[in-house]
């Protein structure tokens, strides 16, 4: 649990007017295979040919590269297979190829996009380019040494553009982009917050009328974190011992939501649950205290708040403002979840709360069972590995 | 004397956060702050068409805001003598 691993996080504005991204990222990690290739393609002009330039492109060089085929057989392969545009005669799509190896190198390759930048300990780090000529396009190859903290970020040129003509003479410059990323550095932020972080900024100078297709791929080199969450109490009392064995034993942080939840766990622990009266978020119960859990809140109602959060982060990430900072028990999970953890054990407990059967309640049985799930599946999607164990 | 409210699932979406500011308001109105420990409570187990409201040991359910003053006079001044 201690190796290396890779968050990954991206997203993209697509230009005024267009429902289509001329921008296309594709991720690939084979299975029993410790290398992730994610690529960045931008289509050449932008929407419906733009996308699927870009798309292609992508998905051609994910795929090869994946198979362990050369780089210059993947270029050779995408000139001959993009369709030509007729407009400009040339079958064209920008890409940008980062490949983390066995999570200890990362081997950037680059043709014609912003050259990646690297933060390492939160400031921006030169790393050396070797120059290739590949089917007559230019291409930057790099290999880099992966240290935890390290932060790659690949952009397609709409970041770079952005503002031009409006609230900056010529855009920012790739500086101007490294500048504000040292500024705004948390060493918490998770990949997909640094890249929603830089596209709000691009699209704020743009004055949310962005130019161009503009897109952020971000990744982030961390240790691994377990943190297990439990919920409800068992369906038969008998496996409550086991169930508090288990969780109990797990390495990491521990979360426990419901308020009969955290008194059965309060009782394995011999301690007491202390309920904090602070209503920080009037819609969100306050959370409680138990020596020895990291964090304990009530059930149906927060889970469903962070679920509203795993959502949205999947989406632009723009209630990242709400649970980044605050105190409520909702904000305390998202951030546990979304940021810290990067294993997430969920300990499920299906005993029926007669009490909370009532058709007028939104807190029923199956509602929280379906909150498990959702949420389980949002982390899964944010690259987490998710396991759930019913009782 | 100590006053928990309930603050689980049900008591919230039934207005545990009202009753919590209408309790502290009370309690200051009435001067009481010094004479009575305010905290919260996960859920009491009486889950019912209102709030649960632990005074002491008794747990007084259905607690609303348009019976909490009569549920405040009975549970907390007129034990006080007040």
């Amino acid at each position: 649990m201690t190796e290396l691993c890779t968050d990954i996080g991206y997203y993209s504005l697509n230009k005024k007017g267009e429902q289509l991204c001329g921008d296309h990222i594709d991720v690939i990690e084979p299975d029993g295979d410790n290398t992730i290739t994610a690529v960045l393609a931008d289509g050449l002009g932008s929407g419906v040919k733009a996308c699927i330039l870009s798309t292609l492109t992508s998905k051609i060089i994910s795929t090869l590269m994946a198979n362990n085929i050369s780089i210059e057989e993947c270029v050779e392969t995408i000139a001959a297979t993009l369709p030509v545009c007729s407009v400009r005669g040339v079958a064209y799509s920008t890409f940008t190829i980062l490949r983390i190896v066995d999570n200890r190198e990362a081997e950037i390759i680059q043709f014609d996009n912003p050259h990646v930048i690297l933060l390492r300990g939160g400031k921006h780090l030169d790393y050396p380019e070797e120059e290739r000529i590949i089917g007559g396009k230019k291409i930057y190859r790099s290999r880099v040494a992966l240290q935890e903290g390290d932060i790659f970020l690949a952009m397609s040129d709409g970041v770079i553009h952005a503002g031009v003509g409006m609230t900056l003479n010529f855009g920012w410059l790739r500086e101007n982009v490294i500048d504000f990323l040292e500024l705004m550095y948390d060493p918490d932020f998770t990949a997909k917050t640094y890249s929603t972080i830089l596209l709000n900024e691009c699209n704020r100078l743009y004055e949310g009328m962005p130019g161009d297709d503009t897109t952020v791929l971000a990744v982030k080199v961390r240790r691994r974190q377990p943190v297990s969450l439990m919920i409800g109490p068992p369906r038969n009392p008998d496996d409550l011992r086991e169930m508090h064995e288990r969780f109990f034993g797990e390495e990491g942080r521990h979360i426990v939501c419901g308020g009969t939840t955290s008194k059965l766990a309060a009782e394995y622990l011999g301690k007491t649950v202390e309920t904090c009266m602070d209503y920080l978020d009037p819609e969100i119960p306050p959370i409680a205290t138990i020596d020895g859990v990291d964090l304990v809140t009530e059930g149906v109602i927060t889970f469903s708040r962070v679920l509203e959060y795993a959502q949205n982060y999947l989406e632009d990430n723009t209630r990242y403002t709400d649970w980044s900072y605050k105190r409520d028990g909702a904000s305390l999970i998202a951030r546990m979840l979304f940021e810290q953890a990067t294993d997430i054990h969920f300990y499920v407990g299906r005993a029926v709360n007669p009490a909370h059967q009532n058709p007028n309640l939104p807190i029923n049985f199956n509602i929280k069972m379906q909150l498990v799930d959702n949420l389980a599946d949002c982390l899964k999607k944010m690259g987490k590995r998710v396991q759930v164990t019913r009782y | 004397m100590n006053i928990s409210v309930c603050v689980g699932s049900s008591c919230h979406l039934r207005g545990s956060y009202n009753i919590i500011e209408l309790m502290k308001s009370n309690l200051a109105r009435y001067g009481l702050t010094d004479r009575v420990n305010l905290g919260a409570a996960f859920c009491l187990g009486k889950c019912t068409e209102g709030v649960s409201i632990r005074f002491d040991d008794e747990i007084v359910s259905g607690v609303s805001t348009d019976n909490f003053d009569q549920v405040f006079r009975q549970h907390v001044l007129e034990p006080l003598g007040l």
